[in-house]
């Protein structure tokens, strides 16, 4: 049986904890559309492909303050940040979802990042499965899938008259509490995602090719901007600065991209990705074998936000094929 | 127009290629999506045939000549790039020998995204006065007479709102800067080696990305390209989170033009208001 909220009942469900918590959902600002914290149910936009900006920003902020350090009875008084604010997101694609899951994976090995690990702590996911794909998605070639319920608290599957619920976790079932969900048959719709990037044997292909012109050459294109970074669920990189006002510092943390200029630039002025090539090279080889190698899964699912926002069309889904193309030739070469 | 203004782009490049005039001809090919066109560097004769000229050709790869320096290369140039061509040239960034110029005249790029393709021009054609590329080597279509001096509409309605409806404009549009930098990335005039929003020290801008500082930043920016920005309006376009910047700069853009009677980038050896000073130079504003 499927377990059912009609549309009312979940616009009511969501204003009670409106009352009590933070909501973010995705809302309409000017022509975007962002997580926001809504007031009310009927901020929500419940028909959208998926937001302009992804939602890892609740988690790895744009800009976080890691602590505070103030002078105190001769020596220095530190406070670190605590996450206190109770967090409901709603409306979180399958895709961003695995996107948090994957960057569980540094941000929570040994030594854990505290921020994270209290934002997670602190936020409770109810998923939105995909109806209809856009054309750049390819959650499917990452190993997601529109409907994939496995990294949220709560799925919700548009039906007929209403949505069909998935609680999945303990915390989805404690903010299920008391709410009415009706018994159906009606089997909610299974939505594919048909584009298929060849992403099987990508780390291989990649190590092959790490040292072929490609890189140089598409790096020509690209005009190193941050955009692919910032929109990408799953770019973690940042910088961080200590900041002081009227005696008091702050150590910031902010996003920063592999892509700028002087991310990489050390003492003295050396920098060792100082040519475009490799910077490009590196975002794709971060994606596509360092993160595998340390972590398992790839670090890209398939959201398609790069696509559509980058300036140039440097495509993550075209040089996935390249890659595997090009890998293959030199593997070839080599035998 | 397409076919035929990319039949003479592709031969053209051909020729300069197989002769051995340029190393590289940097124009437009199709993109992912298969309509929308993207930059493309040809390097061999035998490539040329992925060139490609339609409206949806909005990029200005003018920014791109700063990356092939000492390089002799060919570039294709809209109306509006051909101006910031100039202004490279006049700011010695780039040496004119070693470039050669495919001018088109630009029949106006529309609006599009990936995937994506409407009928309507950009609002950067609305303003544009020079489809006519004003300098070129080799020139593709037909010039077409320019119309009457723009009226600066978009900068007057705005001029309609209070200065608190304006600053609250503008803290939202702030709201929403990430500083991914795609606006400077993108803009033929901005290439300081190291841009003053990277500086360590002084610490023009602090590193947060937050409203005080996003704004610090476009405001910074705009005012670097005082008498200096051509309109091709790039930085709008590549927004990801949509900020009007031509708000900003056409603001600035109307300014110079009535102080100094001067648009960027007409001439290769023009002088540029804001960055020389004349003997009987009036001081400006309230004389």
């Amino acid at each position: 049986m499927t377990k059912i909220i009609g549309k009312n009942e979940l616009e009511s469900w969501l204003s009670g904890i409106m009352k009590e918590r933070t909501v973010f959902a995705p809302t309409r600002v000017d022509d975007l559309i962002l997580f926001r914290p809504v007031q009310s149910a009927d901020e929500i936009v419940f028909d959208y492909e998926n937001t302009n900006l992804s939602p890892k920003e609740l988690f790895f902020p744009k800009t976080e303050t890691l602590f505070t350090a103030v002078p105190k009875d001769g020596d220095i008084e530190l406070t670190p940040t605590t996450v206190d604010q109770e967090v409901i997101l709603f409306g979180i694609r399958p895709c961003d979802a695995r996107g948090i899951a994957i960057l569980d994976g540094p941000f929570l090995d040994e030594p854990a990042d505290s921020l994270w690990s209290q934002h997670r702590e602190k936020t409770t996911m109810i998923g939105l499965s995909c109806t209809k794909p856009a054309p750049q998605c390819f959650c499917t070639s990452m190993g997601s899938a529109p409907n994939d319920a496995s990294n949220v608290d709560i799925m919700l599957t548009q039906v007929e008259d209403g949505y069909a619920v998935e609680t999945i976790t303990e915390k989805g079932e404690k903010l299920l509490q008391g709410v009415e969900l009706r018994e159906s048959d009606v089997q909610p719709p299974v939505p594919t995602c048909d584009v298929n990037i060849p992403a099987e044997g990508i780390v291989e292909a990649i190590t092959k090719m790490f040292d072929d012109p490609y890189w140089s050459r598409l790096a020509d294109r690209c005009i190193h901007c941050n955009v692919c970074a910032y929109v990408c669920p799953t770019c973690y990189c940042f910088d961080i600065r200590d900041r002081t006002d009227k005696g008091k510092t702050e150590r910031i943390r902010t996003w920063e991209s592999c892509q700028s200029k002087g991310f990489t630039r050390i003492a003295g002025g050396y920098d060792p990705r100082a040519d475009k090539g490799t910077r490009l090279r590196q975002r794709f080889c971060h994606k596509l074998l360092y993160f595998p190698q340390q972590f398992g899964a790839l670090g890209c699912v398939g959201c398609g936000r790069c696509v559509i926002a980058c300036p140039v069309n440097i495509d993550i889904r075209e040089i996935i094929s390249d890659v595997q193309k090009i890998g293959a030739e030199v593997g070839q070469g080599s035998n | 127009m397409g076919s035929d203004f990319t039949q003479q782009i592709r031969d053209k490049a051909k020729e300069l290629l197989e002769k051995g005039t340029v190393e590289c001809v940097i124009g437009y090919e199709t993109g992912s999506d298969g309509f929308s066109a993207r930059p493309a560097f040809i390097y061999e004769p035998a490539e040329v045939e992925r060139l490609v000229f339609d409206n949806t050709c909005s990029h200005n790869l003018v920014k791109y000549l700063l990356n092939k320096k000492g390089k002799p290369t060919a570039v294709i140039v809209k109306g509006c790039d051909s101006r910031s061509l100039n202004l490279l040239l006049s700011e010695k960034q780039i040496d004119r020998d070693n470039i050669f110029i495919i001018g088109v005249v630009c029949p106006g790029v529309v609006e599009w995204g990936w995937n994506n393709r409407s009928d309507q021009l950009q609002i950067r054609c609305n303003w544009c006065r020079q489809h006519n590329p004003v300098i070129y080597d080799f020139l593709v279509g037909e010039p077409v007479t320019e119309g009457p001096p723009d009226d600066f509409a978009d900068i007057a309605a705005m001029e309609t709102k209070s200065t608190e409806e304006r600053e609250a404009f503008w803290r939202e549009q702030a709201e929403h800067c990430v500083r991914c930098y795609a606006c400077r990335q993108a803009c033929p005039g901005c290439y300081c080696i190291d841009c003053f929003v990277e500086q360590l020290d002084p610490e023009w801008v602090g590193i947060r990305i937050a409203p005080e500082e996003n704004l610090m930043w476009n405001t910074i920016r705009a005012f670097h390209l005082a008498g200096r920005c051509i309109s091709c309006n790039e930085c709008e376009r590549v927004c990801p989170v949509n900020i009007p910047l031509s708000l900003l700069n056409r603001r600035i853009e109307r300014e110079v033009l009535g102080l100094f009677d001067y648009r960027a980038g007409m001439s290769e050896d023009a002088v540029a208001p804001l960055i020389t000073f004349m003997k009987d130079e009036k001081l400006g504003i309230g004389e």
